[in-house]
């Protein structure tokens, strides 16, 4: 993402010198009106839409409003209380862990999927990657719902194949050592078929004699992966780290639908604690706190990414 | 993405969901003696492929089946389990007047509107960025990149307080609007927008086209395949969006398809053919439109990079 935003404006730079228009008058003179015009639609709709509520967040997270004495300034007081609110430290914790899983899972098994699929030597490749790559259009909530009747604890698909294979029955969504990983299934049946397309496009793109001398030099496999694959594929990697670790910073409906946070708390991510404090506790000061602190833990990792791309160029 | 240098994969993703074309790597000698590794690959594949369409086809194998027969045929697992021989659709024909049904068809309207409005917001601007020049044009794109890295789904519950104080709640207007503000899909119109040579803005102005007619006669109709991305953006958008019709759609008439199928889930007895059915049918549209656009699939998503 950080090409563009060098860029920016860079055209100007390299326009050639001043070409002359039919009114005798570089051509390009006078246009901001027009310009200004055809941009006006878009930016209000963002400035309404994404930058307005940003901005309201900042300023509800720096006033409590109450019934008696209407709004007041409290400054940091809303964060403060809200980094010694028990709830919202759990919910900080379970979201770290839940990054700290997901992510790497996520990512590893699409690079072992990626190269799996891109190996000459396998019947039908093109038929079985399409199989893993299906789920991705099926809309999160959608997969929650779904995944919700494979975890019936009686009944459902989950236990009866894993009957077939002798293990006993698991709790699944309903128990708290599995809530959470539940959802990292669902989350991941989606999520690494999209992450693997990005992965396979980059195989593609390295080049075939790179692996042929490779092969050449009597390379095993494990080390043609490490040598060459992995270097060459940094750039897909980088973007889908990012891209995957703020989705799922994101995630809200499959705990909204099937859990509500529980049980005892096992579940309950930044997303829908913000939800809960908004809505259910009615604690608007705290919850656009909260919001706040998404949204900068989240501008935060995109930035880190300008930087590892921008420093590689 | 013809000035895109910096962005990871783009080229020969075409392929990636297509039966269709392997990549010729010429065979070496050392390879073909790994018949059995060949093997042992195709299998693991094929394992691998099943069990991540294993949940897709019992799903649609249930929304073929009376709802009572949901559960019929898992202890113990067989062939039955994910095929049945006498398919009805009665499930789908069920959906017609159903919460869900209706859900589903206001997700249609509400998608199908925003990606023919915000195709034309983005668009416009896209041009304003790219083909015309003014002083603060740097800090209007700026403007542009801040708010698509602020991820919409944070910042929804602060935007529907809004909102509700401009009493757009319970209206199609108010589901649709944040589909159209879409900064990534004018960033990635931008950056095709950019490689269009200028000779040809100098030719059409100096033929007498208006600004209007430069961008509707010269830039949209060199711009497909980009316009093809940023569409299926803003339809992905508002086809999986939840957070957000959840806070804005509450009553029935307004409720779209996956908040819909949430509330099913949530019920004391549950049609499970009809609930199949619906997602069946959530999961089949965008996949019908992402497979038929796949080209620019992948394009319109790596240059976004938040979903």
């Amino acid at each position: 993402m950080s090409g563009p935003v060098a860029r920016a404006g860079g055209r100007a730079h390299t326009a050639p010198g001043p070409r002359r228009g039919h009114r005798g008058t570089p051509w390009w003179r006078g246009t901001a009106a027009v310009a200004l015009a055809f941009l006006l639609p878009s930016l209000v709709a963002l400035t309404l839409l994404r930058l307005l509520p940003g901005a309201t967040a900042l300023w509800g997270s720096l006033h409590h409003t109450s019934l008696l004495s209407g709004e007041s300034f409290v400054g940091l007081g809303n964060y403060l209380n809200l980094f010694s609110n028990a709830d919202f430290r759990n919910a900080v914790g379970v979201t770290l862990l839940f990054t700290l899983v997901v992510n790497p899972l996520q990512i590893a098994v699409s690079i072992a999927l990626a190269v799996l699929y891109t190996r000459r030597r396998m019947a039908g490749a093109k038929v079985w990657r399409a199989l893993v790559i299906l789920p991705i259009a099926t809309p999160p909530a959608v997969s929650a719902v779904v995944w919700s009747v494979i975890f019936r604890p009686e009944g459902g698909l989950a236990n009866a194949l894993l009957a077939v294979v002798g293990l006993p029955p698991q709790g699944y969504l309903t128990s708290p050592d599995q809530a959470l990983a539940s959802i990292i299934v669902l989350l991941s049946w989606i999520g690494v078929g999209y992450w693997m397309l990005f992965l396979i496009a980059g195989i593609n793109d390295i080049p075939t004699d790179l692996y042929e001398a490779a092969e050449l030099d009597g390379a095993s496999p494990a080390r043609t992966f490490l040598s060459v694959t992995l270097p060459l594929l940094r750039r897909p990697l980088s973007f889908v780290l990012v891209a995957a670790t703020v989705s799922n910073l994101l995630v809200f409906a499959p705990v909204q639908i099937l859990t509500g946070g529980g049980p005892e708390g096992s579940t309950n991510l930044l997303m829908y604690d913000i939800y809960s404090r908004a809505y259910a506790l009615g604690d608007m000061g705290r919850a656009q706190a909260e919001v706040v602190v998404l949204v900068v833990i989240t501008l935060v990792i995109v930035a880190v990414q300008f930087r590892m791309l921008r420093s590689e160029d | 993405m013809p000035t895109h240098t910096s962005e990871p994969p783009s080229p020969s993703t075409s392929e990636a969901l297509s039966p269709s074309g392997e990549r010729g790597r010429p065979l070496t000698r050392a390879r073909r003696r790994l018949r059995p590794r060949g093997l042992l690959l195709s299998v693991a594949g094929a394992v691998v492929g099943l069990a991540f369409v294993t949940p897709l086809v019992w799903v649609l194998t249930n929304s073929l089946r009376p709802s009572g027969d949901t559960f019929r045929f898992l202890s113990p697992v067989g062939w039955e389990t994910f095929l049945t021989l006498s398919p009805i659709a009665d499930n789908y024909l069920a959906l017609v007047g159903t919460g869900l049904g209706r859900g589903i068809l206001n997700s249609l309207l509400i998608s199908a509107v925003t990606v023919a409005v915000g195709l034309v917001l983005c668009s416009t601007a896209a041009f304003g960025l790219s083909a015309l020049r003014f002083r603060g044009q740097g800090a209007v794109f700026a403007v542009i990149v801040v708010s698509f890295l602020i991820p919409f789904d944070a910042i929804a519950i602060p935007l529907a307080d809004l909102f509700r104080d401009w009493n757009l709640q319970n209206t199609f207007t108010g589901l649709i609007l944040p589909g159209l503000g879409n900064g990534m899909a004018i960033f990635m119109l931008r950056n095709f927008f950019l490689a269009i040579p200028e000779e040809l803005v100098e030719a059409g102005r100096l033929d007498g086209l208006t600004w209007w007619g430069v961008f509707w006669r010269i830039y949209l109709p060199l711009s497909r395949p980009a316009l093809m991305g940023a569409g299926l953006m803003l339809f992905l958008f508002q086809w999986q969006a939840y957070v957000w019709p959840l806070l804005m759609g509450t009553d029935a008439e307004h409720v779209v398809g996956p908040v819909a199928l949430a509330n099913m889930q949530g019920q004391f007895s549950v049609d499970y053919g009809l609930m199949f059915a619906g997602s069946v049918v959530l999961i089949l549209v965008p996949l019908v439109i992402i497979l038929s656009l796949q080209r620019y699939f992948i394009q319109s998503v790596s240059t976004s990079g938040l979903k």
